[in-house]
């Protein structure tokens, strides 16, 4: 019965190695291990007729039979399987990917999404107000008089009706404190118009990030700090600010927000970029603060304003503004 | 304002600034410098030079042979100008110097002779434009000494950009008070060049009217005009200023014109305080008033303009008619002219609401406007005047007539303002004590009284009584003098705003997202356009292309598109977000301004790729992505073909669909655009456009409610139907979708067919629906009756009946 087992194994250990293909190897399989006629299965039934003594060392075998025709079949199988992929018609990898079009965010854009995020972290929220609006938004409620050297018609452009076109993003701060009461924390991103002709550094219409804190402890250190942290969160934790007194009618004290970049090489070399001016930012003026109804011994506040249109310039190297309104598929897709 | 800083640093004996560092404090404390022009660059090789022989030259009639003592003895020049003289100083380049331009002196053979250096012009030096012969130089010279120290030319000129509150600023002696160290007390007003003063002149003083010479000084409107003072200074020889001053002149970057306005322009630059001389001889009656002008005046000014006045603008009147825009501009009649004998000095303060309703009236802007509408110090006028006219009969002989008069109807008195050091330190966010307060304002003509345990009373000077009347005023003035930068960077606490994120901004965040992910390129384009694309005209426009507010977004973008095929640019695709305008319901509101996004495309919808070449963009692409936005915008949006006549004019009007949300009118359209509008170059294809206006205040997209994934196998069944061609496809889809019943989980068209085996004018639609319960395994009965429904319906409905 042992004999018998062995020399069932190296016969089909024999054929098995020989089949060519699938089917042969189910074939084998079948002659073998088939429940009802397969060899294996028949010695195994043969155990019955077997001596109680004998049985334990045939049947072992047995099994032992079986389990190696399997491992053999299976065995078999891979290596089929493997040369049948060999077989597979070649195909060229270094052949390029199917790509589709890749769509872009206007260079503009994306900075004012990166600006967001940054302030985002930082509490605000984003609020927005119409691109025509009345004098007394854009100027009068700003604490800027009508006749005030700082309003000069010919800056800003009008409709026949006496409205205008806002000439800076800060209506949208007296419309948002006329509507909530504090604290105040938002950003508005937005279009603005100036009577300017076109040329590398201007556009009559550009873009305008506002920004207003109105808080019972808003003070002047506050509004740096916060301003300070947004630009090395911009420009890296290398980026130098720098705070210059300035005017604007509807902040006091006004500051000038100068940012130096320093651009860490890879090979461990820093360059240091110039001085630019990147916002103009301030203390919300006690008036503008009244015009809405704020009580200004209680609530103080601080507001800025910059460009993002310069930003990007900055940051992508555009020497001419004009580029990002010329709306060239070439330059617009490398920002894809 | 262009200052010379060496003028500066006259008028303030102990500034120690170097050019640069006074630069550098300047922009901390808010006046930044835009330039600072080394007068005497470019004259660093030249030195005086003193002829010592004049002769003929042997070899030419024209020319002179010099011997000019310089640096290192006297040495031969060849020399053009017929003006050297023996004896006199002039500029000199010697043999290797470089005169401005870069030009270097060589020794040189001229005509026989060698020259060795150079006299030079006012021209080749830049100084001027006077090439007729050298530049004689006038004083006390030693020879070989540098020419630019020689000239007062090692001087700086610092271009400083004065923000509207600073009036203050426009004036040397106030660039001096904000760098001296100890401010107002070091400031002096240096003597002129043989001035012997006016201690002898008296001034006489009235409220509203006031004679002195012969001349009756007026002011009709305080409001216009709160002082008027005048000097009368007769016997003047108007004539070119003597080197100094206008040398002077030159430094700050202003004209010489002569002696007599020289003088007034000095004292405005050093001062601030703008002055006028009129001819007294064309002063009609003896008088002068300030005050509003009449109806139907007018005056020929200065620039040679007649200008007609409307009534209530400020002008200085003799007997008989304006003879000055006050604050602005003199009259060309009465103005000071070579032959002028006599004149009267004006020194006047005009108040700045007054002068910039005039000037803005006008349209012209003048140093002198630009002054009194920034604010003139009110305590100079007195100093002003006596200081001009005294420069006058330095400059230009003379004597004064008489008294200086001075109308002054309610003078000037400081203001207080009430500081809280609390205040300051609530603003500031860093604490101040008094003193602190005290030592910051003090240097600029503030005096600070303690008044209370936490207030301070402070006195105002003139110079500042414009911009520094509030309490927040001074706390700038206290954060500017202390330098911004001793302010910590702490970031502190805060409260978390009142203000929801608009919900605007987020859908356009997510239609951006989502058109960048089809392949799309954002655009951005201005508002503003020509008139043939908006209805809101702008009231002063620059430009025709820029002269009224747009209407769509569509427009533009086409014209980005055209531009871009015109460069050979084949495959565009182009979106934007951005406002629109519409004409007001009635007449003085506001436009209705709408928040949009338009889309472009043309070209193929995927790059060239070797396994094929993709197809190009067509109304079903547009179709696309108006679905795509009406998805994100509106609740339930559907297309629909845009009904006749109703597709907007840039549309084909047959390929044109309608984005409609809820009742009303369309929110979008969509589809091929009209090539007969479109510049395209041959080659062009189909060009696709949709524009959507979204919801002025957007809902938020309720959360997805999760429909269970199914466990039981589905049943599909493909159906083909033959219809003619004035049938919908959309009839026959909406009848098989409605008749297949609760149990159809999906309905795709996957075949249209149009061939020569159907019927004429037919075509064949396939349609694969799928059937699945939640619950259990459809029957073959349950499939079988669903399909039969759907065939009855579609013959009810639109009498296709499925293909055989």
């Amino acid at each position: 019965m042992i004999d018998e087992a062995s020399r069932l194994e190296a016969d089909a250990l024999a054929v098995i190695a020989q089949a060519g293909d699938h089917a042969e190897l189910e074939r084998i399989r079948t002659l073998y291990l088939g429940r009802r006629d397969g060899l294996v299965s028949g010695l195994l039934r043969g155990l019955g007729r077997m001596s109680p003594e004998d049985r334990p060392a045939a049947g072992a075998a047995a099994n032992a039979l079986k389990v190696a025709v399997a491992e053999a079949l299976e065995g078999r199988r891979a290596e089929l399987e493997a040369t049948t992929a060999l077989a597979r018609p070649a195909v060229d990898l270094t052949l390029p990917p199917r790509r589709r079009w890749r769509g872009s965010v206007h260079p503009v854009s994306r900075a004012i999404a990166d600006i967001w995020a940054i302030f985002r972290s930082l509490g605000f929220t984003r609020a927005r107000g119409p691109e025509v609006d009345t004098e007394w938004y854009n100027f009068v409620a700003l604490n800027t008089p009508l006749d005030h050297p700082a309003t000069d018609e010919q800056d800003t452009l009008y409709l026949a009706s006496g409205m205008l076109l806002r000439s800076h993003t800060s209506p949208v701060q007296i419309r948002t404190m006329e509507e909530y009461a504090p604290p105040i924390r938002i950003i508005a991103p937005g279009m603005v118009y100036r009577r300017d002709t076109y040329d590398a550094t201007h556009t009559p219409a550009f873009a305008q990030i506002e920004g207003l804190v109105v808080d019972e402890l808003a003070t002047f250190v506050d509004l740096k700090a916060t301003l300070a942290e947004f630009v090395r969160r911009f420009w890296g934790p290398a980026a130098q600010v720098r705070f210059r007194p300035s005017f604007f009618p509807f902040t006091e004290p006004s500051a000038e927000v100068d940012v130096k970049r320093v651009i860490e090489r890879s090979d461990g070399r820093r360059e240091e970029k110039g001085w630019i001016e990147i916002m103009g930012a301030g203390m919300v003026d006690p008036a503008v603060l009244e015009n809405v109804g704020y009580d200004p011994e209680r609530y103080t506040g601080w507001a800025f304003g910059m460009g993002p249109a310069r930003v990007a310039m900055l940051r992508h190297g555009v020497a001419d503004i004009r580029a990002f309104y010329e709306n060239d598929m070439r330059f617009l897709a490398q920002f894809a | 304002m262009k200052v010379s800083y060496r003028w500066v640093r006259d008028l303030a004996p102990g500034l120690e600034l170097a050019p640069v560092e006074a630069a550098e404090l300047l922009a901390a404390r808010g006046a930044p410098v835009e330039e600072a022009i080394d007068l005497g660059a470019g004259l660093g090789d030249l030195v005086v030079g003193q002829v010592l022989e004049v002769g003929p030259h042997p070899g030419a009639d024209r020319l002179l042979l010099c011997q000019v003592l310089g640096p290192e003895g006297p040495v031969p020049v060849v020399c053009g100008a017929p003006n050297v003289q023996v004896g006199m100083h002039y500029p000199f380049a010697a043999v290797g110097a470089a005169i401005p331009g870069g030009f270097r002196i060589e020794r040189r053979k001229i005509r026989g002779v060698y020259s060795e250096g150079m006299l030079c012009s006012e021209r080749e030096l830049g100084l001027g434009e006077d090439h007729d012969g050298v530049m004689a130089l006038s004083g006390e010279f030693t020879p070989g000494e540098p020419l630019a120290t020689a000239l007062g030319l090692d001087d700086t000129r610092l271009d400083i950009e004065v923000t509207p509150n600073r009036g203050d600023l426009l004036s040397h002696i106030g660039i001096a008070r904000e760098l001296h160290p100890s401010g107002e007390s070091s400031l002096r007003l240096p003597p002129f060049p043989g001035d012997a003063g006016l201690d002898g002149i008296s001034t006489a003083r009235a409220a509203d009217s006031c004679e002195s010479a012969g001349v009756r000084v007026t002011i009709e409107d305080p409001e216009l005009c709160p002082r008027y003072m005048a000097a009368v200074v007769r016997g003047v020889a108007v004539g070119p200023s003597p080197r100094w001053l206008a040398d002077r002149l030159r430094a700050a970057g202003a004209r010489p014109i002569c002696n007599v306005v020289d003088a007034t322009n000095y004292v405005m630059l050093e001062i601030g305080q703008p002055l006028h001389a009129f001819d007294l001889s064309a002063l009609g009656g003896g008088s002068i008033a300030a005050g509003p002008a009449r109806h139907g005046e007018s005056i020929a000014t200065l620039d040679g303009e007649a200008r007609s006045l409307r009534e209530g603008m400020l002008v200085i009147r003799d007997s008989e008619r304006p003879v000055a825009v006050g604050g602005v501009i003199g009259g060309i009649d009465t103005q000071v002219s070579a032959s002028t004998v006599d004149i009267l000095l004006e020194c006047a303060l005009f108040g700045p609401a007054g002068v910039r309703a005039t000037r803005k009236g006008l349209g012209i802007s003048t140093d002198a406007s630009h002054r009194f509408e920034r604010g003139v110090d009110p305590t100079i006028t007195e100093t002003a005047i006596r200081r001009a006219a005294a420069l006058v009969v330095v400059v230009a002989g003379g004597e004064i007539d008489g008294a200086v008069v001075d109308v002054n109807p309610s003078p000037w008195l400081a203001p207080t303002v009430a500081l809280r050091p609390s205040r300051v330190g609530r603003v500031l966010g860093v604490g101040f004590v008094p003193a602190e307060i005290s030592e910051l304002l003090a240097p600029l003509g503030y005096k600070v009284e303690p008044s209370d345990a936490d207030q301070l009373d402070v006195s105002v000077p003139g110079h500042r009584s414009y911009d520094t009347l509030r309490e927040v005023d001074l706390i700038e003035e206290v954060a500017r003098i202390r330098g911004y930068d001793t302010f910590p960077d702490e970031l502190s606490r805060f409260l978390p705003g009142t203000v929801p994120d608009h919900p605007l901004f987020l859908l356009e965040d997510a239609i951006r997202a989502a058109l960048v992910a089809e392949g799309l390129s954002e655009a951005q384009t201005p508002a503003l356009a020509s008139p043939e694309h908006g209805d809101v005209p702008l009231r002063n426009p620059m430009t025709r292309e820029e002269s009224f507010l747009r209407r769509d977004r569509l427009s533009g973008l086409l014209g980005h598109l055209e531009r871009n095929l015109a460069r050979g640019v084949r495959d565009v695709r182009l979106f934007e977000l951005g406002a629109a305008f519409r004409a007001a319901a009635r007449e003085g509101a506001a436009p209705r301004e709408s928040a949009r996004v338009a889309v472009a495309m043309t070209g193929r919808t995927a790059p060239l790729h070797w396994s094929g070449m993709a197809e190009a963009f067509d109304l079903f692409d547009a179709a696309r992505v108006l679905e795509l936005i009406g998805r994100e915008a509106y609740d339930g949006a559907r297309l629909l073909p845009a009904p006749i006549g109703s597709a907007p004019p840039a549309y084909l009007p047959d390929r044109c669909l309608a984005l409609v949300a809820g009742e009303g009118d369309p929110v979008g359209w969509g589809g091929e655009i009209d090539p007969v509008a479109l510049e395209l170059p041959r080659w062009a294809g189909v060009v696709v456009g949709a524009e959507v206006e979204l919801p002025e205040s957007p809902s938020v997209r309720p959360a997805v409610a999760v429909r269970e994934v199914p466990a039981h196998p589905a049943s599909e069944r493909d159906f083909a139907f033959v219809f003619p061609a004035d049938v919908p496809a959309g009839a026959v889809i909406d009848a098989a979708r409605q008749a297949a019943g609760e149990l159809l989980e999906a309905l795709e068209v996957f075949d249209l067919y149009e061939g020569s085996d159907l019927p004429e004018g037919t075509r064949s639609l396939a349609i694969r629906l799928r059937f699945r319960s939640l619950d259990r395994t459809l029957t073959e009965r349950e499939v079988r009756d669903a399909c039969r429904r759907v065939l009855v319906r579609v013959k009810e409905e639109t009498g296709v009946e499925p293909r055989g």
